[in-house]
């Protein structure tokens, strides 16, 4: 190399070093970065039901079929099906031109596999549709059939259920992975390939585009539709400090931030670049749980004394804050603004707390001041923050609080134990329901009150059941109510769980995005980015 | 010397071990299951003892410890519980920013805390010698998410001069990742300057009255030449061994610092993992680091010789 | 009493009880501020932090653990001196009855870590067959990270202060370990010592008479270190969520469940950050001037 060859390598290099920022600046355009709710520790949607996992599923794999805002199941990655009058025999057909990120096509027989591990770990509806299986079939490389012993009707709302685990169509080799295993490979048929190599659990997931995805034609409307991602690229950022969340956001080092604190929107709401809005319409019901097995709670009259003492107000200004638009008190189980929504038997909620009668009431129930175990989850500030209330509450009506900080996972460890609260067992904990999942008894496992059946609390009342049964036979939205009305008042007369309130969340996103839906998952389909 | 190192090497190996053994037993003790953060709120007391059985969790004690120990001396630190990719691989994507950190703090501090420490003891008693000190011991009595928070307030949306979060590997480039890293360099190492400052202080007030240190006065060294040649060198012992001490105190305070500026390190990764229960990421992480301990104290040792060619091995 | 007359309307000054210093005595205090400010300075406020801590329902607090979420996030004003935090409790309060845990964990700390580490480095300095032992054993407790093994500490056990005084216990307990037998090991080469070995005096003759009184000095600094650092420990770990149970208020505490707020309400994090940092500065001016005080050249070895 001689010494004019030099120079002119050496300005070349120069040049390109300074065009670097450009082209990087040009890139920028077709990336979006999203700060997720939570954490992203696994991709296996249907061995975890984290709601994070389920968010990043939807980018990777595509499903049957897919919600609207509505709820309606609309068909996604079937062009066609067909009924039996007697709702036993179910056939559906695959559109065409479907294809997994590793080029094979998406198969019946994947289908099939798919359904199958699903079946088995999802307790509301799959496991339903497996007890009345006789066969699940592929028919031909395009065609399934489920062959069933008793009617169901509701296998569209089955297949594109939102709630989680979803049905995710993988490839079949993935699918036959044990349902209590986690899958090694994201391999899915959705818009987007998840780069397994780039991702740093707890830090960094990143998605790219996968070009061979053929959306449907129709306009997308949350997960029906056509998906059509306009970024070549979605990094994930796991930001876990909330207030260095919200300075990213104002920095324009983010995008897009799922879950702002909602006491630092009014901070957003100021800052010209960025945008705040509701993030999902159906929110959430916040869930004083009891412990129904032991003293004084398995005595309905301690639970009702929780009803008459509580103050929904609180824990929502303890929960959400001072935005009162994001909250409301609701004496009532189901999703506010939904249709099967009633406040019928819920008057004890209501009105003004009443401290003296609780305290009668717990003392007639055999109340003598035994410790109360409360199990709070301090690392989610949702369950930190009705915990504190709560241990408040109980404190006013003469109860002998024994507050028991402890980490999520613990909490969950926990409340599996039937044993009395002073051999280990519980009294109390707190958490939530996503009201997507609150819409109706189907997916409300919350509300089961069967016993040992029933979830963590173990509630039993025949009433409710019978109720829920009521529901289910119902063929038409009068009678639906009907029984939705009477189920509402077992509920709340039995106090299977005692509502803390309804609430909404926030989304922020800088000015430059547009297209970002009210969902109760984060749609990234038709949002753009100048 | 060769023999020194390899004697020193392999008496790490029982510290290590214990070490292991007694985080292990910790953890057994420990309540909180793994499995039913996986199975979700959802899910009934079935599936979890399912996926407790699949993960290997309801086997006894011993047979646990040595199942993972004997996989260690084999190289393998196996596969997280949650994200199924294995430990050593975890902990090489994240090694890079918390070294990178925690060597930048180490720069950061060092160069203030000396200069500091030394203009502190030569100026003893002075109000120059107050004012660095009360400055020190602010720095030391400051928690340090507090400094990290005030620091991104000023410095990124007040001035708009460097980004609030994030991480930048070196191999994109010097400038985008001095950028990431300064502010939460300076909130670990403010805490950091101000032990080394007092030390320093401390030795240099001890030495400056040695009587070789008088000596060279006496033969018209200059003040710059005592204080830096002669007294530091023989100061920079102690110096030394604190800086290998506050090494365990440095990944303490990275964890909180990678949390507030969002660096996706080491810290963040054994504290997630201990929230979530994840076994063999806490065993990998705490193993690592008590194996960096040594060896950083092991590098410490051999640079006495350097410093004071009186020690010898 | 004289027959000063007083004109009407006022009465006499009262006579000065005899209890200010004479000036003779005023001169040796002087003298000691003088030559310790340090000592003076630090031991002043840690005292005026523990009286506040013990009078703190005496200075116009509220119950510290009352919610008003109705009254949240209210700013500093004259009803509530500090504002409100998230959950409507009055910060002022909170701070005040947090100096109790904080102080508390810090004294329990320094004389727990003080205590054990002391025994134990006393022990293996004094019994060459076991200090190989316990010295790899103290080794391998500080090579894992403080807030570590105290995170892993706390994941083992229920949340509570004590829990919260154990755990950083136990994590502070090489360092006087290590110190403690340093000494010893240097004073046993004493003539003295050696001449009470060889002449029978038992073992613990010896440690009470000639080791004990001179680690003392040196203890008594490393405790006041260990007692700021723990209390920066306590607020550590209530930032990660492993420390005191959030329903005590402790400085660490408040400040970790209002900094997610500080960038609109600085003051929850603030003022209970302010209370930390004079106090740790306190018992931190103490300890050294205790150093400077007791042995200047101690200096060396911490």
């Amino acid at each position: 190399m001689d010494r004019r060859d030099f120079l002119k390598t050496a300005a070349a290099g120069a040049v390109s070093a300074l065009a670097a920022p450009n082209l990087a600046r040009a890139a920028g355009s077709s990336v979006l970065r999203f700060i997720p709710q939570a954490n992203l520790a696994n991709l296996d949607p249907i061995w975890t039901t984290q709601y994070v996992v389920r968010n990043g599923a939807l980018l990777i794999w595509d499903m049957l079929y897919g919600v609207n805002e509505k709820l309606e199941p609309q068909p996604q990655m079937v062009e066609s099906h067909d009924v039996s009058a007697d709702f036993k025999t179910w056939t559906f057909k695959l559109r065409p031109g479907l294809k997994f990120h590793d080029g094979e096509p998406v198969r019946s027989k994947d289908v099939v596999a798919s359904i199958a591990r699903w079946m088995v770990r999802d307790a509301t509806m799959g496991q339903v549709i497996k007890k009345r299986l006789d066969a699940l079939e592929a028919v031909d490389d395009r065609v399934f059939r489920f062959r069933l012993n008793a009617p169901y009707s509701k296998m569209l709302f089955a297949l594109g259920k939102s709630s989680t685990p979803c049905l995710f169509i993988m490839p079949e080799r993935i699918a036959a992975t044990d349902p209590f295993k986690q899958i090694s490979e994201y391999v899915g048929s959705g818009p987007m390939r998840f780069m397994k190599d780039q991702w740093v659990p707890g830090a960094k997931a990143i998605f790219e585009r996968f070009a061979d995805y053929a959306p449907r034609a129709e306009k997308a409307n949350w997960l029906s539709g056509g998906k059509r991602v306009n970024f070549d690229r979605i990094e994930w950022n796991i930001v876990p400090d909330g207030a260095t969340a919200a300075a990213a956001l104002e920095n324009g080092e983010v995008d897009w931030w799922e879950t702002p604190l909602p006491d630092l929107v009014p901070l957003l709401k100021k800052h010209a670049n960025v945008a705040v809005d509701i993030a999902d319409p159906l929110g959430n019901i916040g869930s004083f749980r009891i412990n129904h097995l032991h003293p004084p709670f398995n005595d309905v009259r301690a639970r009702q004394a929780i009803q008459i003492a509580l103050s929904q107000e609180d824990y929502m200004g303890a929960v959400v804050g001072s935005d009162e638009t994001l909250w409301k008190t609701i004496p009532g189980y189901f999703t506010p603004d939904t249709p099967l929504y009633s406040e019928v038997g819920g008057e004890r909620l209501k009105g003004k707390r009443d401290y003296e009668l609780a305290k009668k009431l717990l003392a007639e129930a055999g109340y003598k001041g035994e410790p109360i175990v409360l199990l709070v989850a301090t690392d989610v500030s949702i369950t930190k923050a009705q915990g504190d209330v709560t241990a408040d509450l109980l404190k006013r009506i003469g109860m002998n609080v024994e507050y028991t900080a402890l980490d999520w996972g613990t909490v969950g460890q926990r409340r599996a134990k039937k044993e009395p609260p002073a051999q280990g067992g519980w009294n109390i904990f707190h958490t939530w329901h996503a009201g997507a999942d609150c819409v109706n008894p189907a997916p409300y496992i919350a509300l089961n009150a069967g016993g040992d059946t029933a979830w963590f609390g173990w509630p039993k009342s025949d009433l409710v059941q019978e109720k829920i049964d009521a529901w289910y036979a119902a063929s038409d939205l009068a009678g639906e109510k009907k029984a939705i009305d009477e189920l509402n008042k077992a509920a709340m007369d039995h106090v299977v769980y005692v509502p803390t309130g309804f609430f909404k969340g926030y989304q922020a996103w800088r000015t430059n995005v547009s297209g970002i839906v009210k969902a109760p998952f984060p749609v990234f389909w038709d949002v753009t980015k100048t | 010397m060769f023999a020194y190192i390899v004697r020193r090497i392999l008496a790490t190996v029982p510290v290590v071990l214990l070490v292991a053994l007694f985080v292990f037993s910790l953890l057994y003790l420990a309540p909180g299951d793994p499995a039913a953060i996986i199975a979700g709120d959802q899910a009934s007391p079935a599936d979890v003892d399912r996926i407790r059985e699949s993960l290997g969790l309801d086997r006894p004690f011993l047979v646990r410890f040595f199942d993972w120990f004997f996989h260690v001396i084999g190289g393998d630190l196996g596969v997280s519980i949650f994200t199924n990719l294995p430990v050593s691989h975890m902990i090489a994507q994240r090694i890079e920013p918390t070294v990178s950190l925690m060597l930048l703090t180490l720069t950061l501090s060092l160069s203030c805390a000396i200069p500091m420490g030394v203009i502190a003891a030569w100026k003893h008693g002075t109000i120059i010698d107050r004012a660095v000190m009360m400055t020190a011991v602010f720095g030391f009595s400051t928690p340090s998410f507090v400094i990290g928070y005030l620091l991104a307030y000023l410095f990124a949306l007040q001035l708009d001069w460097l980004p609030v979060q994030g991480f930048t590997s070196i191999s994109v480039g010097l400038i985008p990742f001095l950028r990431n890293l300064i502010l939460p360099a300076t909130a670990l190492g403010l805490v950091f300057m101000a032990l080394i400052a007092r030390i320093t202080r401390a030795t240099m007030l001890d030495v400056l009255s040695q009587d070789y240190v008088r000596t060279a006065k006496a033969k018209g060294v200059g003040q710059r030449g005592v204080l830096f040649v002669h007294a530091l060198k023989n100061a920079a012992v102690p110096i030394v061994t604190i800086v290998g001490i506050g090494f365990a105190t440095l990944i303490g305070g990275a964890i909180v610092t990678e949390s507030v500026f969002a660096i996706p390190g080491l810290g963040r990764l054994t504290v997630d993992a201990i929230l979530r229960r994840d076994y063999p990421v806490i065993q990998g992480v705490v193993l690592m680091f008590s194996f960096i301990y040594v060896l950083v104290n092991l590098g410490v040792d051999l640079l006495y010789t350097v410093f004071d060619p009186r020690i010898r091995y | 009493m004289s027959a000063t007359t007083v004109p009407p309307g006022y009465t006499a000054a009262p006579v000065l009880p005899e209890i200010l210093p004479t000036p003779k005595e005023r001169g040796r205090i002087m003298g000691f501020i003088n030559r310790h400010p340090t000592i003076v300075v630090g031991g002043v406020l840690v005292a005026l932090m523990v009286l506040i801590a013990i009078l703190a329902p005496y200075l116009g607090t509220k119950d510290p653990t009352a919610l008003a979420p109705a009254k949240r996030t209210r700013p500093p004003s004259e009803l509530y001196w500090f504002g409100t935090d998230m959950l409507g409790r009055d910060v002022y309060s909170r701070v005040l009855y947090g100096a109790r845990v904080s102080l508390t964990v810090g004294f329990s700390v320094a004389c727990c870590a003080g205590i054990i580490g002391t025994t134990i480095g006393l022990v293996s300095g004094f019994t060459r067959r076991i200090d190989a032992i316990v010295m790899r054993a103290m080794d391998g407790l500080m090579s894992i990270p403080q807030i570590l093994l105290a995170i892993a500490l706390m994941a083992l056990t229920r949340a509570s202060v004590q829990n919260v005084i154990i755990a950083i216990s136990i994590t502070e307990t090489p360092r006087v370990c290590r110190l403690v037998r340093g000494v010893v090991l240097s004073l046993r080469e004493q003539p003295y010592v050696e001449a009470a070995i060889a002449s029978g005096t038992r073992v613990p003759v010896i440690i009470w008479k000639h080791i004990l009184p001179n680690t003392l000095a040196p203890l008594m600094v490393q405790a006041t270190f260990i007692c700021a650092s723990a209390m920066i420990t306590e607020a550590t770990l209530s930032f990660i969520g492993a420390g005191t149970p959030p329903i005590i208020p402790s400085w660490g505490n408040i400040m970790a469940e209002g900094r997610a707020l500080w960038q609109v309400k600085p003051y929850i994090v603030f003022f209970p950050a302010i209370f930390l940092s004079i106090t740790v500065l306190a018992v931190n001016l103490l300890g050294d001037g205790l150093r400077d005080a007791l042995d200047p050249r101690l200096a060396k070895r911490l």
